[in-house]
């Protein structure tokens, strides 16, 4: 008996893998039809798409550059969606981390205060961490306390993160007055981290990350009670898992993960807060996380992977819309028609169960 | 014409994979009869009349309606040919009326929704019925015998000339069974012909006019409700088992006499709970349970049983009095500290509050457990293999169909699931055990299993406080019985006084 199950477990996970190239390969027709009508050479546009984080080592440190923050804002959104709540606010929490990181660093430096490498980097990431992890337990106590649907209090927190931002990088106490658009004076140096040849020093925490949010589903009795109450809230409750205080500390912790976007977007990319960040590659990366969650259904170790795969089409988009011309749309399209296929096979094969 | 058949299911097989649900059946129904179906849980009742409505297609056998041979490959064509089907869980939706449920999925005007006129034809057909119920509120207000009885009228709205009931019993209380039966009597006088699915022996002779009985998936015998008798059909559905019964078909379990504790290990005293608009609460409810007894706790539904079973394991919501487990105060306790006072507890619901239906096996055996130092450590890791030992467990010793511990709970049967249920509130030693309604919807050898694993627990000189709306039940092997009513504690029997009139009586006010 005890055979069949595992049989069945791998047979599941060569299912899962087929499904997901079908998938792939189902979008990436659809996407040449469409390439076609706009008038482009599909077999040109597919090549560039696919292949621009690997012809070239720049094209694949910027495809880790993006894979990172999204890993992030990934377990931003899986872990309360195990309690089948959605938190929305990944953008907004990293905005936040981000801000808070740059506020702390330039109101250090800006003091005259400094603090040697070892103090300042670990400070840095807590503020980072505390400041995302506050905007998710704004949302999670609202649910708590009032029952507000987590997707109207991130939803709004996001736009509080933007103009925060914005308030920020505008402030002239922390703007480089240097800069024509509003960005802020760097960070001291010894606040900033560094690259393993191209690819940034936060991979580090990335995959810190991963083995974290693994661990807590998998081994710890959060996890259980994460999973428990996703199952069924009433049971849960039944036998004594504290609904509240759960619901808190899972929305603080997503929010954490997101804010650890932000710093490391801040202490490893721009080393600045940036004001264009919100609205660009910050939107990518906190709403993308969504769909990165979706795809591999919320497992934690499929995360690194399907960021990868969307890094990837940011990656090829960005080249497409540089080398050929070709309208960044398309390849957001595209993105979504591989998002749509996966949740539609997926869900095919599982019912096939 | 009275003995025609109106319809016959011939050598009927199927099997799901390697599972034969049924082999070789021939079932038939004469015109204006009810006919009983009468098994265990997973004897093959609700597969074989799947069959006949449609919702599944047999590997092998023929089925004859009126006369004809006829294929039935979906509900609608069954609906067509004139066959209800009333399902063991409601199917109505909830925030529509009687009216809109009624009507919902049959042809109405092109453009239009006929409700009013609607409206008088099933006025009409209930009037004919003698039943009557609200047409114009939402049926999530309504109470479960109500909804039953829309979802007969439905049957009937459609053209239903045979009517399959499938446990209907499940959620009626005895006064609501006694109006099903007359209703029932009343459709027959009408014209129409009823299957009647139950796993209960007492219902299918009150009810039936004849009973086919199935035993894993086999026809084990036709009877007359004349030639027959409970130890007929109870030899019948159990074949190689011996199993005792009462006179009203429960099992006979013995209650050896046993030691009481010096001390009690529940006291209530004084307990209030404050009432809401859906519950009537607690007032003043003072008892003591002690260890090597069953307190068998006897209410109609809806008279602070459910509270009473709360306030165990959340304590926090008593008003004024205490609650004390083994002398101590468990007042203002979570319920995790509640259980690490050596306490239990199995909800009425199963599977709303008992179960996690995704989790396999072993998480759902961990539930409740999972802050106790057998499986964690530091409070932060579980421990999942002491869960999965723990798992194993139950499922050798409890006898729980599954292949594997890992194996989704939503994929047992509810008797096995039920099984879990028991097993996982002995996974930690108890001192008490709080039941409420443990047997409900369970066929007689599971119900048997339950009754000996309290007799069991008491023995070992734990207490167990048993809420039960089945009086018949309680008095085969509580020690005492307490009657609530209203939310109030009307009077406690002691074993030598029992007297299933007088309680009764007492349950309704009398």
């Amino acid at each position: 008996m005890k055979k069949s199950v595992k049989r069945t477990e791998s047979s599941i996970i060569i299912r899962n893998v087929f499904a997901y190239f079908i998938s792939v390969l189902l979008a990436l027709g659809v996407m040449s039809v469409i390439i076609l009508l706009f008038g482009f050479n599909v077999s040109k546009v597919l090549k560039t798409l696919l292949t621009a984080s690997f012809r070239t080592s720049f094209g694949f440190q910027e495809t880790i550059k993006k894979t990172i923050p999204l890993i992030f804002t990934t377990f931003a959104f899986t872990l309360p969606f195990k309690i089948k709540f959605f938190n929305t606010g990944g953008w907004g929490q990293m905005l936040f981390g981000a801000t808070m990181v740059a506020v702390t660093g330039l109101f250090l430096s800006n003091s005259g205060i400094t603090l040697p490498t070892y103090i300042i980097i670990p400070l840095l990431i807590i503020v980072g961490i505390l400041a995302g992890g506050f905007f998710g337990l704004i949302a999670g106590f609202l649910t708590a306390k009032y029952n507000i649907n987590p997707i109207i209090s991130t939803i709004m927190l996001n736009f509080v993160g933007v103009q925060f931002l914005n308030f920020i990088a505008t402030n002239s106490y922390f703007k480089d007055p240097l800069e024509g658009h509003p960005i802020t004076l760097p960070l001291p140096k010894s606040a900033t981290l560094g690259f393993f040849g191209g690819i940034p020093h936060s991979i580090i925490f990335a995959v810190v990350s991963v083995l974290f949010v693994y661990i807590l589903i998998k081994k710890t009795r959060l996890g259980y009670e994460i999973n428990a109450i996703g199952y069924n809230l009433d049971a849960a409750k039944t036998y004594g898992i504290n609904f509240p205080r759960i619901i808190m500390l899972t929305f603080f912790i997503a929010g954490a993960l997101g804010g650890l976007a932000g710093t490391f977007e801040v202490m490893n990319i721009h080393k600045k807060l940036v004001e264009g960040f919100a609205l660009t590659s910050g939107a990518q990366y906190g709403t993308f996380g969504i769909l990165t969650s979706l795809i591999v259904a919320g497992n934690p170790i499929g995360v690194p992977f399907s960021a990868f795969l969307m890094s990837v089409l940011l990656v090829g988009a960005d080249a497409l819309q540089r080398t050929m011309q070709v309208p960044v749309e398309l390849v957001f399209l595209s993105q979504a028609l591989i998002v749509l296929f996966i949740v539609i096979i997926r869900q095919r094969f599982e019912r096939g169960r | 014409m009275e003995n025609e058949d109106l319809v016959e299911l011939r050598n009927v097989r199927k099997a799901f994979g390697e599972v034969v649900a049924l082999d070789n059946v021939t079932f038939s129904v004469k015109k204006r009869e009810i006919h009983g179906l009468l098994g265990e849980n997973g004897s093959g009742k609700t597969t074989l009349m799947n069959i006949l409505y449609g919702l599944y297609s047999p590997d092998k056998g023929e089925i004859y309606f009126e006369g004809k041979g006829v294929k039935i490959p979906s509900p609608f064509d069954s609906i067509r040919l004139g066959i209800g089907m009333v399902h063991q869980a409601s199917t109505l939706v909830p925030e529509f009326t009687a009216t809109e449920n009624i009507i919902l999925g049959t042809e109405g005007d092109k453009y239009s929704l006929p409700l009013d006129r609607e409206r008088e034809k099933i006025k009409e057909i209930s009037k004919n019925l003698g039943v009557k119920f609200p047409l114009n509120i939402k049926v999530k207000e309504l109470s479960a015998g109500i909804k039953q009885k829309i979802e007969i009228i439905r049957a009937l709205y459609r053209g239903a000339k045979l009517l399959i009931l499938d446990e209907p019993t499940t959620s009626l209380v005895e006064s609501e069974f006694q109006e099903l039966l007359k209703s029932l009597k009343a459709l027959l006088n009408s014209g129409v012909t009823i299957i009647f699915i139950t796993h209960k022996i007492k219902e299918a002779l009150q009810a039936c006019d004849r009973v086919t009985v199935l035993r894993r998936g086999r026809v084990q015998g036709i009877e007359k409700r004349e030639d027959t008798n409970k130890e007929k059909l109870v030899k019948l559905m159990f074949m190689e088992k011996e199993i005792r019964v009462t006179e009203s078909a429960l099992p006979k379990v013995e209650l050896p006499p046993c030691k009481k504790s010096k001390d009690p290990v529940l006291i209530l005293k004084n307990v209030t709970v404050e009432g809401g608009e859906k519950s009537i609460g607690l007032h003043n409810v003072s008892f003591e349970v002690y260890g090597g007894e069953i307190l068998g706790i006897a209410s109609v539904s809806g008279n602070g049983e459910k509270e009473l079973a709360e306030i165990t394991i959340n304590p926090y919501k008593i008003k004024n009095g205490d609650i004390l487990i083994s002398g101590k105060s468990i007042k203002n306790h979570e319920t995790l500290d509640v259980f690490a006072n050596r306490v239990f507890y199995t909800p009425e619901d199963r599977i709303k509050e008992g179960v996690l239906p995704e989790g396999s096996i072993k998480e759902n055996i961990l539930l409740g457990h999972h802050a106790k130092e057998r499986f964690i450590r530091n409070n932060i890791f579980i421990n999942w293999e002491e869960a999965r030992k723990a798992a194993v467990d139950v499922i050798k010793n409890y006898n729980v169909m599954t292949p594997t511990e890992e194996l989704a709970i939503r994929r047992l049967s509810g008797g096995n699931i039920q099984k879990v249920i028991i097993g996982r509130a002995f996974v930690s030693p108890i001192n008490l055990l709080v039941t409420h309604n443990p047997t409900s919807g369970l066929d007689i050898s599971t119900v048997e299993f339950i009754f000996k694993k309290l007799v069991e627990t008491r023995n070992s000189g734990s207490a167990v406080l048993w809420i039960n709306e089945d009086l018949d039940e309680l008095m085969i092997i509580s020690d005492r019985i307490a009657i609530l009513h209203k939310g109030e504690l009307k009077e406690i029997f002691e074993r030598e006084s029992f007297d299933k009139y007088k309680i009764g009586l007492l349950m309704i006010g009398g």
